[in-house]
């Protein structure tokens, strides 16, 4: 028992010694010390100290009058009980953390900023990519050179006598080409075109005044119009109805848009117009 | 205040900042690509595109 009593000695922490009458004795602990302030307590330690809490009993208001009971058997007001004087090991000093300054970077700022760089980067590069992407796809629906090359029709105006209606075919749709006198001319400019259907002056339909150059499809549904005939001179669709004027606007019937000018161009030194 | 500083201050602070300047950037920099491939197609192909050649064909045309 004695050799026991001599091995738990051993194993205190050096501030304890143990009295002759085997009372270990700690002169210099500080036994009022306290766990250092919890920040998430919010300053409450447990419960109220100021107010006897009611398991202690206190007075009550029964039927024979007022009763002051005081139970002396309380239970713990704490769940834990710290302990002021162990037996453990003290530790020595605090774990030892491996030194990572050589890993750390030197420079907050400058990494942020190539982090950044390279994301920002990234993102540039990949929207090159979809864009590229997308309108190298779009590219593969459009017309070929050739084709666009093949699609062009070339006219001699001369063979046109004043006053005569010619229909070619172009990209699989007619074209009308009308060679207008100087009367029907007149008459297409002074109409008053700002409050037509879709008001289009001569001057915007044109590029020479007596070449009238549109498609020959009704933009009601698309019959051929025929020409030099309806209420205004012009074009009358058999289909439906519409009357187009001699500058080929609709005018009456359910067209709701003047006929279509297609792009073209005059080539002045052979005498000959290029649609396309 | 160094370059970095200046860097994250003027395109990565704002999120709005450094998307649009992304996609500006993406506009320079695919004009710019294509440019480039295009400028170094012309001098590796030098002499042998239809653009080069031409005016050897067609001033020879209109001769005859």
């Amino acid at each position: 028992m004695a050799l026991n009593g001599l091995k738990k000695a051993v194993t205190l922490t050096p501030s304890v010694c143990t009295l002759p009458s085997g009372v270990p004795a700690a002169p210099l602990i500080n036994l009022a010390v306290r766990a250092p302030a919890d920040p998430h307590a919010h300053g409450h330690s447990g419960p109220r100290a100021d107010v006897a809490p009611r398991w202690s009993g206190g007075v009550s208001r029964t039927s024979s009058g007022l009763v002051s009971k005081s139970y002396i058997t309380l239970p713990s007001t704490t769940p834990f009980t710290a302990r002021f004087m162990h037996t453990s090991v003290a530790v020595k000093s605090a774990p030892e953390v491996p030194d990572f300054s050589h890993y750390r970077a030197n420079d907050n700022d400058s990494n942020r900023a190539l982090s950044y760089f390279m994301v920002g980067s990234l993102g540039l590069i990949s929207a090159s990519v979809a864009k590229s992407t997308v309108t190298e796809f779009l590219k593969t629906m459009s017309a070929s050179a050739d084709v666009l090359a093949l699609a062009k029709v070339e006219i001699d105006l001369s063979s046109i006598p004043e006053g005569k209606n010619v229909v070619i075919k172009w990209r699989g749709k007619p074209v009308f080409i009308r060679h207008r006198t100087q009367a029907e001319i007149d008459e297409a400019r002074e109409t008053k075109w700002q409050s037509l259907r879709d008001p289009e002056s001569d001057e915007q339909r044109v590029k020479k005044p007596e070449w009238l150059i549109m498609l020959g499809v009704c933009t009601h549904l698309g019959c051929v119009p025929i020409g030099e005939s309806g209420d205004y001179g012009g074009w009358f669709c058999p289909c439906h109805g519409s009357h187009y004027d001699i500058s080929g606007r609709a005018r009456k019937g359910p067209a709701p848009l003047n006929l279509e000018i297609p792009a073209y161009d005059f080539n002045d030194a052979e005498g000959k117009v290029i649609i396309g | 205040m160094s370059l970095s500083t200046t860097l994250y201050n003027t395109f990565f602070r704002r999120n709005s900042i450094f998307v649009g300047s992304i996609f500006a950037g993406a506009f320079v920099f695919g004009i710019g690509f294509d440019s480039g491939v295009t400028a170094f197609y012309d001098r590796w192909n030098k002499g042998k595109q239809w653009k080069d050649i031409r005016h050897k064909y067609v001033e020879a045309a209109e001769e005859e």
